[in-house]
């Protein structure tokens, strides 16, 4: 029975991971094209993006007091107060600003994008697109992986220097750094390929969000319970995977050889 | 000569797993005409239509449609809540790729229709039930279609605004001379609106003709649907 119970929901979430596949093929076809509702795509940028700066905000701040404050901490212990700017930032570039922004855009975006999908596809709203001959993939996906992609990255590099902001502070108070002294130190230790890499897990979260959320949504079948069902499904998904990729590409870039 | 149907279905089947919904069913409907097609709930009415739209695909038989242009107006209205009423009718005019100009004036025609010129800017739920459904008959008409599907129009309506939902349907039915199918269980939708009447059970078609007829015929499935009683054959296997 155990086995059973395995085996389908190694099947089920082979079916998702197909869904997904096929819907990013088709959304990157429609955006290669240029074919999609440039004003939707502004409009959820809005959803997506400016409604979390707030939430973002306070997270990475935290963080970055947090982050700052035990780095200080330590780095003091062993005279090297100098580089407090540069380990902080390297957290936060490479880790902390799209795992927080990532995190918090799949929290708050992500199950309101599965619910709103579920709930058109129980009330056949999505059928009457269908029957109007509008594409749900144009029509929903398209916009909102557009303004995804946009607004992680945004949010990611907005996360980051909320961060070294609250770093700074905390630094200026913990152990008595200067600011410029601070941001020397970043200066010295951040390369540009952090910034690639900032950019490649910004754009990979964002990928996985709106994309399991949109594959989840539309393949909703049943009742209110099941759109409850697709939200927490969505949140597991997506939490799970952008930890996971955040893992892959922190070791395919950052590997010692 | 006869006039030939525009829409025809052959020997249609469908199964949702392992249960049988459409078992071989098979009509016609002609333009100007409006099938009812009535049964009890799960005999398989709502998947005709969806059948007929292309949103599921048949098992087996066919779907013969001498137009593609199909308005199917859903039975809980299935509008876009973001939408205005206007960017909701938009939407159904969207493949035609017109001038705003004329779009609008397609919408504000149909609107006015339907008796909701003055609605166009607002939001579906700022709208009764009543509203909403008639935007959903709007948007179903606005690219004048030639087979119209109603599914279930007036279920969860009070029996006024049923009766204004069914004159809708009728004056719709006549200024369009569209092929139009009803799917409903409810009464005074199906003896006022159907000019011909197809009963469905378990996946088949049991008994057809007028309304008329359908009050007072003695076969056993009509019968007992008509009168709405306990003794009859739609029943057995169930209780």
């Amino acid at each position: 029975m155990p086995l059973f119970f395995v085996e389908g929901q190694v099947a089920v979430g082979v079916e998702l991971i197909g869904q997904v596949v096929s819907m990013w093929f088709k959304t990157m076809g429609y955006i290669i094209r240029g074919d999609f509702d440039k004003k939707e795509a502004w409009r959820q940028s809005y959803m997506i993006g400016v409604k979390s700066f707030t939430v973002v905000a306070i997270t990475a701040l935290c963080t970055g007091f947090a982050m700052s404050l035990q780095i200080s901490r330590e780095l003091v212990l062993f005279g090297a107060d100098t580089a407090i700017g540069g380990v902080v930032s390297l957290a936060l570039v490479r880790e902390i600003g799209p795992i927080t922004a990532g995190v918090m855009v799949a929290g708050r975006v992500g199950s309101s994008v599965a619910a709103e999908l579920a709930t058109m596809v129980i009330t056949e709203q999505i059928d009457a697109l269908k029957v109007m001959r509008v594409d749900p993939i144009r029509f929903l996906v398209v916009p909102r992986y557009i303004a995804g992609l946009t607004m992680t990255l945004v949010l990611s590099v907005y996360a980051m220097a909320i961060g070294l902001l609250a770093g700074i502070y905390i630094a200026s108070i913990a152990a008595n750094l200067p600011a410029a002294t601070f941001l020397d130190s970043v200066h010295q230790t951040i390369l540009d390929r952090d910034f690639v890499t900032h950019f490649i897990k910004s754009e990979i979260n964002a990928t996985i969000i709106v994309m399991f959320s949109c594959a989840i949504g539309l393949h909703t079948r049943g009742g209110a319970e099941d759109v409850g069902i697709a939200t927490t499904r969505t949140i597991v998904w997506t939490m799970t995977l952008i930890f996971v990729f955040n893992y892959i590409v922190t070791s395919l870039t950052y590997a010692p050889r | 000569m006869a006039m030939p149907p525009m829409l025809e279905i052959v020997n249609l089947q469908k199964s949702f797993g392992n249960r049988e919904i459409l078992k071989g069913i098979s009509f016609k409907v002609y333009k100007g005409e409006m099938l009812g097609l009535i049964g009890p709930s799960g005999c398989g009415k709502s998947t005709i239509l969806k059948l007929i739209c292309d949103l599921l695909t048949p098992d087996g038989g066919e779907v013969i449609r001498w137009s593609d242009e199909i308005g199917l107006v859903f039975q809980g209205s299935a509008l876009l809540n973001s939408y205005t009423v206007r960017e909701n009718l938009a939407l159904a005019l969207n493949q035609r790729k017109l001038k705003k100009s004329d779009e609008n004036k397609i919408i504000d025609d149909k609107l006015k229709l339907v008796g909701l010129a003055g609605y166009a800017d607002a939001y579906p739920s700022q709208l009764s039930g009543g509203q909403q459904k008639r935007t959903s008959f709007a948007r179903a008409i606005v690219n004048d279609p030639k087979i119209i599907l109603y599914d279930e129009p007036t279920t969860g309506l009070d029996p006024v605004m049923s009766t204004v939902i069914e004159d809708y349907m009728l004056e719709l039915s006549g200024q369009l001379d569209a092929a139009s199918i009803v799917v409903t269980h409810q009464y005074s939708t199906w003896t006022r609106c159907a000019s011909r009447i197809l009963l469905m059970h378990a996946g088949k078609a049991v008994w057809e003709g007028s309304a008329e007829e359908a009050v007072v015929t003695e076969n056993p499935y009509m019968k007992q649907f008509a009168h709405a009683t306990r003794e009859g054959p739609m029943l057995s296997g169930l209780l």
